[in-house]
């Protein structure tokens, strides 16, 4: 078996606030296999960002990591030194983020912040990292990028600024990509090309990507493998052909069940009844009970644990035994 | 058949006074016809920056008009006295996209849905105003214990539905819902787009319903208008422009949509 890009172990996180300690994550485990892209799909407070900051050592200062690992090469990012971690960031995991024109300087030319990225980390000239950073840009389809090296980002449309994000996290040939809803500021027209070009990046140059998104239909356009998250805990996780088309969680059968369709009318829409829990909530028992039409009575009771079959993951006592 | 908005060759643009007093003039809609049928659901879709939200806020009297009609239940609403507006906002009301934003977090729900009830005068009586609240709560689905709690107490589906309860308070004969999902979680966009078209059928709503979604467009839209750069560039009943749209432009929007491949659904 090969290595994998990443293993996450047992996460716990909480927020401290005034009301005590949030739960966000509870137990996410998840290995990442090299050369794949994993899509982590969940609702807002579900988890999905701050556990993908957790991994960078990003995280606000009111967050406490209250358990658990996150491995890169056998060694634990969340007890790395700073230093040590700085050489991580940028170089072997890079992330973007959801709002490209708030991810890059209004101050700087688009040349300056990848020219800063590269010779951040490489021994260059900035003639020579002026020249990568030019290639850069060509290779993730902006056109005339000489010339628009000397731009400012309010000079980019959104979609060119996620474009200059996607250069400025590959200049270093990272071996794992965090996406952090991508393409979620987007148009559709312009989504559908950033992923495209996403897809495209990571099959030529082989790294790894975890991909968060609360749209299961992107994440259906890339993802090899998906995550379920809710309410912090792993629901559902499976090879992405398998979890569309049979999917065994309640939750992510609900899901996609209530997704207006543009392939034809619906009458109705079969709708998830309630409302996710709020994050940080008191929870006994599997957190999608109160909203389940499977649940049993010892669903409100005990968490089910994650039954494993045949490379799947379910949490939910449906699948006890089978 | 009567249309319950008809708009004809309406323009906007958007004039800043630049450095030295230089008049930057930013046209947004360039020659608008619409016309919402009664007792029908328009979709508007549109990418953003397209001018969908510009021509909600003309629709509402927000905007002044730069050139064109808009008329609303038959009246044109340019130049209409703040009296006049009052008399048209009983027959028309909004939904916002962001619940989190349209509903002033000092009020309770009881003092949201009341607000345009005390504006106009309605159901002074206080057992008659109780029973209409109740009423009201009713057809969005909430539990009538809510009333006297505030919006943060409730999630953004909840708190989309109180301010449904606060437009339909007046029993308007037009909704303009200017994305009223896409700020909501996926698992509760499916109960309110239900909700939506429950409300239009029974209460025989004329709805404009503004999205950037074709998936929402057509489950809840008789018609759909797609606009571009200010312009409308196909407009046809929904089914037929789903199987056959016209335009180039509306192609390619519709071949960029994701989707979700529906084996065993």
């Amino acid at each position: 078996m090969t290595q994998a890009a990443l293993t996450v172990q047992d996460l716990h996180l909480s927020f401290l606030t005034d009301e005590g300690a949030l739960p966000v994550l509870r137990g996410l485990s998840y290995t990442l296999s090299p050369g794949k892209i994993l899509a982590v799909v969940g609702e807002s407070g579900s988890g999905k960002t701050v556990h993908a900051l957790s991994i960078l050592n990003l995280l606000p200062p009111n967050a406490r990591v209250d358990q658990g690992k996150i491995l890169y090469q056998g060694k634990n990012l969340l007890s790395m030194k700073s230093s040590a971690l700085r050489r991580v960031r940028g170089r072997k995991i890079a992330m973007i983020f959801q709002d490209p024109q708030a991810s890059l300087n209004p101050v700087l030319t688009v040349g300056e912040q990848l020219i800063e990225t590269l010779r951040a980390h490489k021994r260059i000239s900035k003639k020579t990292a002026r020249k990568q950073a030019a290639e850069l840009l060509t290779k993730v389809g902006i056109e005339e990028a000489e010339k628009r090296l000397e731009e400012y980002p309010f000079q980019f449309s959104g979609g060119m600024c996620q474009r200059v994000m996607i250069a400025m996290a590959l200049a270093l040939s990272p071996d794992v990509l965090i996406a952090d809803e991508p393409t979620t500021a987007l148009d559709v027209t312009i989504q559908a090309q950033i992923l495209r070009l996403i897809k495209e990046l990571q099959q030529q140059s082989g790294m790894a990507a975890i991909f968060i998104t609360h749209n299961l239909a992107v994440a259906a356009q890339v993802a090899d493998e998906v995550l379920v998250l809710y309410a912090g805990q792993c629901m559902e996780q499976a090879p992405a052909s398998r979890l569309f088309s049979h999917p065994l969680h309640p939750y992510t059968q609900g899901l996609l069940g209530s997704l207006a369709s543009v392939e034809r009318k619906e009458e109705r829409l079969p709708a998830i009844t309630g409302n996710p829990p709020r994050p940080g909530e008191i929870l006994t028992g599997c957190p999608f009970a109160p909203r389940c039409s499977h649940a049993l009575k010892k669903c409100f009771e005990t968490c089910p644990p994650l039954y494993e079959k045949d490379g799947c993951k379910v949490r939910c006592f449906l699948q006890e035994g089978k | 058949m009567t249309a319950a908005l008809v708009i004809e060759n309406l323009h906007k643009t958007y004039v800043r006074k630049a450095w030295l007093g230089k008049r930057v003039e930013k046209p947004v809609l360039r020659g608008i016809d619409l016309t919402l049928e009664e007792g029908k659901v328009l979709g508007l879709v549109g990418e953003s920056g397209c001018g969908k939200s510009t021509l909600c806020k003309v629709i509402l009297g927000i905007e002044p008009i730069t050139s064109g009609t808009v008329q609303v239940a038959g009246v044109n609403i340019n130049g209409l006295s703040t009296a006049k507006w009052r008399d048209l906002r009983r027959k028309m009301q909004v939904v916002y996209q962001d619940p989190y934003a349209s509903l002033d977090p000092r009020f309770t729900v009881r003092q949201l849905v009341s607000e345009p009830l005390d504006i106009h005068k309605l159901y002074m009586d206080k057992s008659a105003r109780e029973n209409y609240l109740r009423e009201l709560l009713n057809s969005v689905q909430l539990d009538v214990a809510f009333l006297d709690r505030y919006p943060h107490e409730f999630s953004g589906g909840q708190r989309q539905r109180i301010a449904i309860a606060r437009a339909l308070a007046l029993e308007p004969q037009i909704l303009i819902a200017d994305e009223p999902v896409s700020a909501l979680d996926v698992s509760v966009q499916a109960q309110i787009l239900n909700l939506l078209k429950d409300i239009a059928q029974k209460r025989q709503l004329s709805m404009l319903f503004v999205t950037h979604d074709f998936a929402v467009a057509r489950f809840l839209c008789d018609d759909i208008a797609v606009m571009h750069q200010g312009k409308i560039v196909e407009y046809a009943p929904a089914e037929e422009l789903f199987a056959q749209p016209r335009q180039a432009y509306t192609q390619k929007l519709l071949s960029a949509v994701p989707t979700v491949p529906r084996g065993a659904l």
